[in-house]
Formats: structure tokens, sequence, C-alpha cells
């Protein structure tokens, strides 16, 4: 089996940086802006994001190749992926709670709000609308993860100070946040043309 | 909750839970691909015709479910119905398609669509159901052509592909940034705190709105 | 038999679900795409339903055990825990608030009944009933400010116009007082406390209400100077400056700090205070409240935090005569010939306690003296009690 590994790491600093997916592609910007008021609830929701998003990707790739190419059933896509991540983040909610009490208090509470984010299903639907084998999914899975880390404490760290900031009445909350992801996402397009696609 | 008064749901659905500007909620697409008002504009029918069926759906067997696995049969329906909106754009807008074609297959992941089926649809009769999403997905659509007006306009001088601001026979683009996803980011930002800001004018709000989900 | 039905019923089914799918329900039409397909084989049908279908019941059964293996026992009895907690998930226990201490005192053997500061013994008793452990005393802490330094006491060295918060003002060559030891008074203490127990004073200084401290902990964290402590509420006399500066320094930034000039160690009689780089720290274990320091220090450092002192009243009946109180008074407030009734002098009397410690007869009481002290006149009327 023969792995393209240019390819492969193109894919992986394409989806961290310059195809970030919530600076370019706008993707995953309801938990964005929910969890990073404080820095501590976004370094949370990274790691609970990037783990979910490694074994969901990995688990919807398996599927996909193995099940749903060989019948040509990829008009079940939608339907499939979501409920593979629903059922996954559910057994690791419940086995979490036993196992691992403490991770658990710290970071169960995101693994409910990731269920409805775009990007957990996203990457699973890029990597079956591109026929990406095993290592390009992980490569974009783990691209995507990390990706959407740095950008929640990117965030987080300025909407800290934020807080002391006179902001006006109208733009308190989320338009300024918004502004200031624009602003964010204006650095970001620095990074296209790095590498071409 | 059987509120059977159409024109109080009907009002909501656009202004008062706007789910865009007032809710913040499903904001992944309201920014990605308002980039044209074409582009808006479909996502907003696409959005309309999903909501409008799902809470039909929901509505008409909201006695048949048990409720210990009502979420994750929602998310069944509203898989399916986005399916077949997926499907039928993607033959019959191929174009569009081409830029869209993620966001509508996301339309699943929609938290507007999934809490109206729950908070609504799931406990109203089917006529009500039915008004409740199409004026939500009504005022989606409002939401999302309002915002590709301004960023078309601003961005490429035309609407809906056709050249309005033309200078001396050549097309004029005033602010091409508002393109890009900073200018998505930006538009949003004022848009909202504009919509904020006439809100504690004229209607005594808070206007500090948007749950950031 | 059964293959005979089955090899009947099997195009059948096929036929019927071919003519439902490709003839009543309406065509699309929609062509001109190379996916599209105009015959919808039964097969596609059939192999969707049943890949599904099979997902299904894998993703049921797989969770159902999940479930079932997984199964977190609730103990009732953590549920009364919690009913006890104040509930303000302050965090001052360690634990990951209320519900967090609850699990963690009913599950763990090990987890002391009274680590929750707002409940104090109240709560520790209670949780020490549900939980059959042993309730052991907690000293009461209280949160104490470190810097008597207000605006009108100290100086500073430029003036600050930013963001009206200790935190930002610290990142401005760390604030604008002159003593970088010192409180900043810009109120960020005051805004960390859950209980409302902190009030700024006219001078810029944070005012800790005792009653309402529960000594949870957060204006601790909140301080970027570092200026509140917490410690245990009976040792009320507290050297408050954290000035490490040489006397002439501190003297020249602020008029109440500490100049290390050691009056305080010669004064007093536990010899509980040290000084240590140009700061005075009381030993609180050995410290006995008398109050003697606050007296003797020349620049005020020294902060007594019982507002009334108590003075020693001798019961005259009772008294034997037996002279021990006056060998331990500091003040030599209290006189009298061996064998007769001693008198203290309210004047010179500070409230320490240590003769009430002694006395074998139990002849004396420290009581507050009534609203009108009188001045000079040690009138034997009753005294208000303590």
């Amino acid at each position: 089996m023969h792995i393209n590994w240019e390819h492969v790491l193109t894919i992986f600093i394409a989806s961290a940086l310059i195809n970030n997916f919530v600076f370019s592609r706008y993707l995953g910007l309801c938990i964005f802006f929910g969890v990073t008021k404080r820095m501590e609830t976004a370094v949370g929701m990274s790691f609970t994001f990037t783990a979910v998003m490694l074994v969901g990707a990995a688990l919807n790739w398996l599927i996909y190749t193995y099940v749903m190419v060989p019948y040509q059933l990829g008009f079940l896509k939608i339907v499939i992926f979501i409920g593979v991540v629903a059922a996954f983040v559910q057994a690791a909610d419940t086995m979490m709670k036993k196992m691992t009490p403490a991770l658990y208090y710290k970071l169960g509470i995101y693994l409910a709000l990731i269920v409805t984010n775009c990007i957990i299903l996203a990457v699973p639907l890029i990597n079956a609308d591109e026929h990406y084998g095993l290592f390009e999914s992980m490569a974009l899975a783990l691209g995507s993860g990390l990706g959407f880390s740095l950008a929640l404490i990117i965030m987080a760290s300025i909407r800290e100070k934020l807080e002391l900031a006179d902001v006006p009445k109208s733009f308190q909350g989320l338009p300024i946040s918004f502004v200031l992801t624009g602003l964010i996402a204006l650095a970001f397009l620095g990074f296209s043309g790095m590498i071409t696609l | 909750m059987t509120n059977t008064n159409y024109g109080t749901i009907f009002k909501n659905g656009i202004f008062g839970e706007n789910p865009v500007f007032r809710l913040a909620l499903s904001l992944c697409p309201a920014v990605a691909v308002t980039s044209g008002v074409k582009n808006g504009f479909l996502m907003g029918v696409a959005v309309l015709f999903v909501m409008t069926m799902v809470n039909a759906t929901v509505s008409l067997i909201r006695n048949f479910i048990n409720p210990k696995v009502r979420i994750p049969s929602y998310m069944f329906i509203i898989a399916t119905w986005v399916t077949v909106t997926d499907q039928v754009m993607a033959a019959t807008q191929r174009a569009v398609y081409k830029d869209m074609g993620l966001y509508i297959m996301l339309i699943v992941a929609f938290a507007i669509v999934l809490s109206r089926a729950e908070m609504f649809a799931s406990r109203n009769k089917l006529l009500p159901s039915i008004v409740d999403g199409a004026s939500m997905g009504l005022g989606f659509l409002l939401a999302l052509v309002l915002l590709g007006i301004f960023r078309e306009f601003l961005g490429k001088g035309s609407l809906w592909g056709h050249q309005i601001l033309v200078v001396d026979g050549k097309a004029v683009k005033p602010l091409l940034i508002m393109i890009l996803p900073t200018g998505g980011f930006f538009a949003m930002g004022f848009m909202m705190g504009f919509l904020n800001w006439i809100d504690r004018k004229f209607f005594g709000g808070t206007g500090s709105g948007g749950g950031a989900h | 038999m059964v293959e005979q039905i089955a090899h009947i019923m099997t195009p059948l089914f096929h036929r019927m679900l071919d003519i439902v799918v490709n003839r009543l329900i309406p065509q699309a039409g929609v062509g001109g795409s190379t996916e599209a397909v105009e015959y919808v084989a039964p097969k596609t049908i059939l192999l969707a339903v049943g890949v599904l279908a099979a997902l299904g019941i894998l993703f049921g059964v797989a969770l159902a055990i999940v479930a079932a293996r997984f199964v977190v026992k609730v103990d009732p009895k953590v549920e009364q825990v919690r009913e006890t907690l104040p509930g303000a998930n302050c965090g001052a226990c360690g634990f990951a608030g209320c519900m967090g201490y609850a699990e963690a005192v009913v599950g763990n053997p090990d987890v002391a009944v009274n680590m929750c500061a707002p409940g104090k013994s109240a709560v520790a008793e209670k949780i020490a009933e549900i939980t059959g452990k042993r309730a052991e005393k907690i000293e009461p802490k209280i949160a104490r400010v470190f810097c008597q330094g207000g605006a009108s006491l100290s100086r500073r060295r430029f003036i600050y116009s930013g963001v009206m918060d200790c935190t930002a003002a610290v990142l401005a060559a760390g604030g604008d007082k002159s003593c970088e030891f010192g409180c900043l008074g810009y109120g960020t203490c005051m805004r960390a406390c859950p209980f409302d127990a902190i009030t700024m004073s006219a001078d810029n200084l944070p005012l800790i209400h005792p009653d309402k401290c529960t000594a949870c902990g957060k204006c601790v964290a909140a301080c970027p100077k570092q200026v509140i402590e917490l410690a245990q509420a009976s040792k009320a006399v507290v050297i408050s400056c954290h000035s490490r500066d040489k006397g002439a320094d501190t003297k020249k930034k602020c008029q109440v700090g500490c100049i290390a000039c050691g009056m305080c160690v010669r004064t007093c009689p536990v010899e509980a205070i040290k000084i240590d780089n140009n700061l005075a720290r009381i030993d609180h274990g050995k410290c006995i409240v008398c109050g003697l320091c606050v007296k003797k220090c020349p620049t005020s450092a020294i902060k007594d935090h019982i507002p009334l002192r108590p003075k020693a009243f001798i019961d005259p009946a009772q008294c034997a005569g037996i002279d021990v109180c006056a060998k331990v008074c500091p003040v030599n407030a209290i006189t009298g010939d061996l064998r007769s009734a001693h008198v203290v002098n309210r004047e010179k009397c500070i409230g320490c306690g240590m003769c009430e410690a002694r006395c074998p007869k139990k002849a004396i009481t420290m009581a507050r003296p009534a609203a009108a002290v009188a001045p000079k006149k040690s009138r034997e009327k009753e005294p208000a009690r303590v």
C-alpha cells in the first residue's frame, strides 16, 4: 500500500493553518463562542475535541470504506456519520463517568456539546468526498483538532482581556467577538499560499 | 404548549426568536455561504425546506416515539431530510453546489433544527408545527439574504451576480475583504450590533442578546 | 417447504418493491447528472435498509451493554451531604464544586468532614452525622489584608489612568504604588469575593467583613500583589505589612509600614515576633493576642482586629489576694496587697486576658465596659458581659 507522505503532511498543515476550520471555513462557531469566555474551558474543550475527532474520524472512515463504498450506499453518509459520532460520544460519556470520574468532571460537559459540532461531521464528510485513505483521513482529523485548539486558545486569551475593555452596550457579548474573530481570520489569511493544495 | 395563534408563531420565527440574530444559533453557515446573495438565498431555501419538513414529520409521529430515544430519532429524521435536500440540490443547482455542498450537508448539525423539533414540534399539532418550522426557516432565510446583500454589494459591487456598481464600464469592488472570511465575521458582528442597537433604541429590549450558541 | 415459499416470495417481493419505487413514486426527472439513475434497483433499497438496521441494532446493543456495565451507583448519602453544603461552589475545599466534595466525603474514607470553609462547624457536624465520620473542631479562618497604606498614607510613583483593576494596574510596571509590596486598592479582591465580604474603604483599602468572610480563598488568589492571606480568626493581632524594603525606604514610601525597628520583638512577653528580611512577623502559635506590640509600634504597622478590647474585672468577693495576676500583668495594671482584694486599673488594662487565665480562684472576668466609659474612675458597676 503506497502512502504518499508528502500528501499526508500537506493535508495536515493545510487543515490546521491554511484552511483553518474556524477562520477559513467558518465551522464550529457555536461552540467556539460559547467556550472561549475563559481559558480553562477553552483548553478543556480542545482536549476533548481533538480526542473525539480522532476516534470519530477513524470509525467513520472504517464504515465508509468497508461498508458504504462496496455497497454503493454513499447517500447514507450523513445519517450514518452522525449516528456513529452520537453513539460513540454517548458510550464515551458513560465509560468516562465510571472509569475516570475526575476527568469526567473536568471535561465531561464538553462531550455533550460536541455532538452537534459542525466540524465533527465535516471532517468525515470531506474524507468521504475526497476518497482519502486512512492516513490522510487521520491527518485531516488531527490537523483540524489542532487548528481548532489553536483557534480556541487564541480567542480565549483575547476575550479574557476583553472583559476589562470598554465595549459599547450594543456590541457586548457576541457582536464584538465576531469582529475579533474577523481580525484573527485576517491574520490567518497570511497563511494562504503557503502550500498549494 | 398549544399555542395556535399563527400570527404569533409566525412573527416569533422572524423577529422575536430569529435564529441567527437573536438566538445566535447555527452561525456556521450564516458566515460561510453569504459571499453572494444567490448562495445565501439557496441555503436559506434549503434550511426552510428542511425545517418545515422535519417539524411536520416530528409532529406527525410525536405520539409514537418513546421519550428515551427521542433525540436519536429526531436526529435520524433530520439527517434523512437533509440527505434528500442535499441530493436534490446537487442535481438541480450544480454550480452553486460545488461551493456550498459541505454546508448543505451540515444542516443536520444545526442546533436550531433539533431544538425546534424538540421544543415545539414534539408538543404541537401538525399545522402549528409546520408554520413554526416555516417561519423559523423564513427568518433564517431573511437573515442570510440580508447578510448576503451586505457582503456582496460591498465586496463585489454586485447583487445576485449582476454587477451594479460600475464606473467607466469597469466593475467597482469597494471593499474586497467583505467576500473573504474576515468580511463574513465583520459583517455578522456589525449586523448583530446594529440590530441590538435598534432593539434597544426602539423596542426597549436588553439588546446584548445572543446566547453564543 | 420453507425453501419453496422463499423461492416464490423473494422475486415477488422484489417486484413489488420495484413497482412502488419506480412506478408509484414519481420520478424527479433530474437528469443531466452523471450520477442520476432512472431505475432504482430494489437491491439498493434493501441494502440501505439492511445496513441501517444492522447499524442501529449494533449501536443499540453496544450502548445498552455499556450503560449496564458502567453504571455508577449514586449513593443517596451524597445527595444528603450535598443538601447541607452552602452550594456556592467556591472550591475552597479543593474539590470540584459542592457536588465534588459531597461525593468525595461520602466515597473516600480519608476525606475530612470539616473541609467546607463557608460551612464551618455547623456543616461539618451535619456531614459527620450523615457519613458517620468524626467531626474535628476546625479553627475558623479569616482573610486578612497585610497592608494599611491607603491613599492618604502612602505615596504613588506615577498617575495611573488605565483600567481600574489591580490585575490590569500591575501590568504597568508593577502598579502605581511606591511600595511594591502594598495594596493597589482598585478592588479586584472585592469583585472576586463570592460572599460580598469585602468592601473598599474611603482610603482605597479592602475592608473584610468578619461575619461574611468564609475564608474560601478567592481573594487570596485574585490579588496580584498577594497582600491578602488567610489566618486564624482568633489570632487578631496582625502585623499589617509585607514590605521587605529597608526601614528608611519604607518610611519614605508609607507612613504605616513596618520599618523593622524591633520594638515589637522586645515588647512581646512571649517572644512571638521575629524580624526576617526587614519585616516583622508574628508566630501565631506563640502569640497570646495581648496587644502590647500594637501600642509600642512607632509606625502603627501592627493592627489589632478586636474592635473593642474587654477589660479585666476582679470580683472582690472571690479574690483571695493570691497576687498571681499582678505578677503576670504585662502593664502592671493590677494593684493590691497580698491576701486582700486586688483592683484592676482600667486605664492601664489592655485586655490581654493573661490574668483571667492565671487566676486560680477564677475571680477575674473579661468584660467590655459599658457604652460610656467612665474616664479615670473605676466604677464597680456591672459591665456588659463579653
